[in-house]
């Protein structure tokens, strides 16, 4: 098995919404890269892999205050520290600090750490989030998120009976085309204030933005860039192809994700199979509500050659600056 | 093959408070009225449909169908654009015109019908419907047939009724009555509805002349032990946790697809169903008692009927008997709507602001499962 490591840093950034000025955000980034993401850099494993994540003091524009990651549906994820400890890896636990929970999970300090090790075994297949673990409520919702998808021993040997499955042999989740879709929004007057420091009370958390893949429509289906939201959300197939869409619920809302005209089959739910060997519970719909961290892998299979839209069914999410169309929607040309 | 018209109009909605709203609905003719929620189509699996919408609107409408292949004029639909913007998800029909939608349901079920263009203001204006399509072998006449998605499948009925969620923001609907500019983000519900109506409107029956363009009642009626499919539909664009008080239904079906693959039964029991956007549940509700019968008595003391707070607002639907059939006293001054000692267990959504009509309660989306002693067989019927 594979190590796949890599080298993180949290730096501050500004991303660019149709009809919007520039909105200052917090991503990671691949250390010594010029640009934080949104979101973060995908991580892709297999499963059996160890991945090691070394998040790193930025020493140029530190965004001061304490960040982390947590892993969630990870298991056994353990840390060290430089140059502070523990220099032996132990499970990661949350922080306290005078009796009070400031971090679920390990942190670097950037007064005082240089970097901070995460460790882990992808043991499963599926996809997965990482997020900050520290002041989440507002770290996570500035941008520090992104995505690990773990695929299956054998995804990528013709011939093997895990080849371009998204779970392994018969789990019903065979597909042509993948695409990974993170769902997720932005309240611009939150990030004014969060960067020069303002405190902002997220309990008056209202997003103005609804992103797909850090972009609002039409941005989404604008090729892959060099920039702050480097991720397209167009997808393209051919008639009969099968279709594998990951989406993830990166967001604090709830979003009910629709299909347009096509019926998708859902396979797995937060990284979990529907399909066993003794029962298959995978089953169809026209479209699904994430909750808030939720995943699903849904295939669909287009049968007629043509345009259709993906977008958020809670039609109010399908604006930029109250104008439709925007927000959270998505295409899929299929040839 | 089935040929439905529908036209795109404006209307007036009546809410229990007193308010009357503007609103777009589809009708079923051209000098009918406008109505919430669209006419109920009915469909049937592998059977051609052709749904004429004639746009007796100001702007371009559309209807999508999620869930099937639609064709206009022998091309599948495809989003519309206007100076290179996303103007509609489907064809659709200018002012005054008028665009036919082809499709063949390839599947039995539950499904919503909406507009496609704009949809973020002409959905919650009204431009939505349920269609009901019927398994290829159904047969209303031999209980075997009378299913939600053919024999061998255990979706057997007795009864069935459609219950489709909205909101309703009346500033949306003022600004669009008077050609005011609307901001989304400042929507803001104040009436839930339950096809198109709030309590206790939802427990009129249906096509009651003084609502006429709120046709659709919401009342469940049965049998104890019969067999009561509800099937849920969300129009509206907020998710609604509905529940039945005191019993579980089983979902046997989600947007049209029944929860079975090969022999494995998926179907699941809930106690709360959260109606997401634009997706449906077809589930089966059966009351089968407790036995309590007069000849079969309650183990507990009842308390004093002085005692008990019957009808606090001056009526109750409690027969003032705790047997199925059997009216007995209630206090002094309150009236029962209770017609022949008939069970009355409420249906609501459990975001509890939204049982009320604009703050009031009671209102919004709630309604009752009333299980009758008899009820004749034309009732529970979607038409």
């Amino acid at each position: 098995m594979a190590i796949v490591a890599r080298i993180f840093q949290a730096a501050a950034g500004f991303l660019s919404f149709p009809g919007a000025n520039a909105i200052p955000f917090w991503g990671f980034t691949e250390a010594l890269a010029d640009k934080p993401q949104y979101p973060g850099p995908l991580i892709e494993a297999t499963a059996g892999d160890q991945i090691l994540i070394w998040l790193m003091r930025n020493y140029l524009e530190p965004i001061v205050e304490p960040i982390s990651i947590t892993f969630p549906g990870q298991e056994n994820v353990l840390v060290r520290k430089i140059p502070w400890g523990p220099f032996i890896y132990e499970p990661v636990k949350p922080q306290y600090a005078a009796g009070k929970m400031i971090s679920l999970t390990n942190y670097l300090d950037e007064n005082r750490d240089i970097l901070v090790e995460y460790s882990f075994i992808a043991s499963r297949p599926g996809i997965y989030l990482y997020e900050s673990g520290t002041n989440p409520e507002k770290q996570v919702q500035m941008g520090l998120y992104g995505i690990i998808v773990v695929r299956p021993v054998g995804y990528n040997i013709p011939g093997h009976p895990n080849y371009k499955t998204a779970y392994g042999a018969d789990t019903n989740s065979g597909y042509d085309v993948e695409k990974v879709l993170v769902l997720g929004e932005i309240d611009t007057v939150m990030h004014n204030n969060v960067v020069p420091n303002v405190y902002y009370d997220m309990l008056d958390f209202k997003p103005d933005f609804w992103v797909v893949n850090g972009r609002s429509f039409p941005d989404t289906i604008n090729e892959e860039q060099i920039s702050s939201q480097p991720y397209d959300a167009a997808i393209n197939c051919r008639v009969g192809q099968r279709v594998l869409l990951r989406i993830v619920n990166a967001g604090f809302q709830n979003h009910t994700f629709y299909l347009g005209d096509l019926v998708g089959r859902i396979v797995a739910e937060d990284g979990m199979p529907l399909k066993t060997q003794s029962l298959d519970a995978t089953y169809e719909k026209t479209g699904t509500t994430l909750g808030s961290g939720q995943r699903i892998d849904i295939i669909l299979t287009p049968a007629t050659p043509g345009e259709y839209y993906l977008y958020d069914r809670e039609y109010q999410h399908l604006v930029n600056n109250d104008q439709f169309p925007g927000g959270m929607m998505t295409k899929i040309n299929v040839r | 093959m089935p040929e439905i018209n529908l036209w795109a109009k404006d209307g007036y909605l009546s809410t229990p408070d007193g308010n009357s709203i503007y609103f777009w609905g589809f009708a079923k003719s051209a000098a009918g009225p406008a109505q919430l929620p669209g006419p109920n189509i009915i469909a049937r699996q592998g059977e051609t449909i052709t749904v004429n919408l004639h746009n007796m609107l100001a702007e371009p409408v559309s209807i999508a169908f999620p869930g099937q292949q639609v064709t206009v004029e022998g091309q599948p639909v495809q989003p519309q654009y206007k100076n290179n913007r996303l103007l509609s998800f489907v064809n659709y029909a200018e002012p005054g015109g008028t665009v036919a939608y082809t499709f063949t349901p390839s599947h039995p079920g539950t499904y919503l019908y909406e507009s496609g263009t704009n949809p973020y203001q002409q959905v919650p204006m009204g431009l939505y419907g349920g269609m009901v399509v019927r398994p290829a072998d159904y047969n209303p006449d031999v209980p075997e047939y009378k299913t939600a998605y053919g024999a061998g499948t255990d979706t057997g009925f007795d009864r069935e009724y459609l219950l489709i969620t909205g909101e309703i923001d009346p500033d949306l609907h003022q600004a669009v009555e008077n050609g005011k500019p609307y901001r989304v983000s400042k929507y803001v519900p104040r009436y839930w509805t339950l096809n198109g109506r709030c309590a206790p409107d939802t427990m009129l029956m249906d096509h009651v002349d003084y609502l006429p363009h709120q046709p659709y009642g919401a009342m469940i009626m049965g049998l104890p032990g019969e067999k009561i499919l509800l099937r849920y539909i969300g129009a509206g664009i907020d998710n609604h946790p509905l529940h039945p008080h005191g019993a579980h239904t089983r979902v046997v079906a989600v947007d049209g697809r029944l929860l079975r693959n090969g022999n494995a039964d998926l179907s699941y029991k809930r106690f709360t169903v959260l109606v997401g956007v634009g997706q449906t549940y077809d589930q089966i509700y059966q009351w089968d008692g407790l036995g309590y019968t007069p000849g079969n008595p309650i183990p507990t003391v009842l308390p004093n009927l002085r005692n008990m707070g019957v009808g606090d607002a001056g009526w109750t639907m409690w027969s003032g008997s705790p047997y199925l059939g059997v009216k007995g006293d209630i206090p002094v001054g309150v009236v029962s709507y209770n017609e022949m000692g008939e069970y009355y267990f409420m249906l609501h959504s459990h975001e509890e602001l939204q049982i009320t009509n604009w703050g009031e309660f009671p209102g919004g989306m709630m309604t009752m499962v009333a299980i009758y002693p008899s009820l004749a067989p034309d009732i529970g019927v979607i038409g």
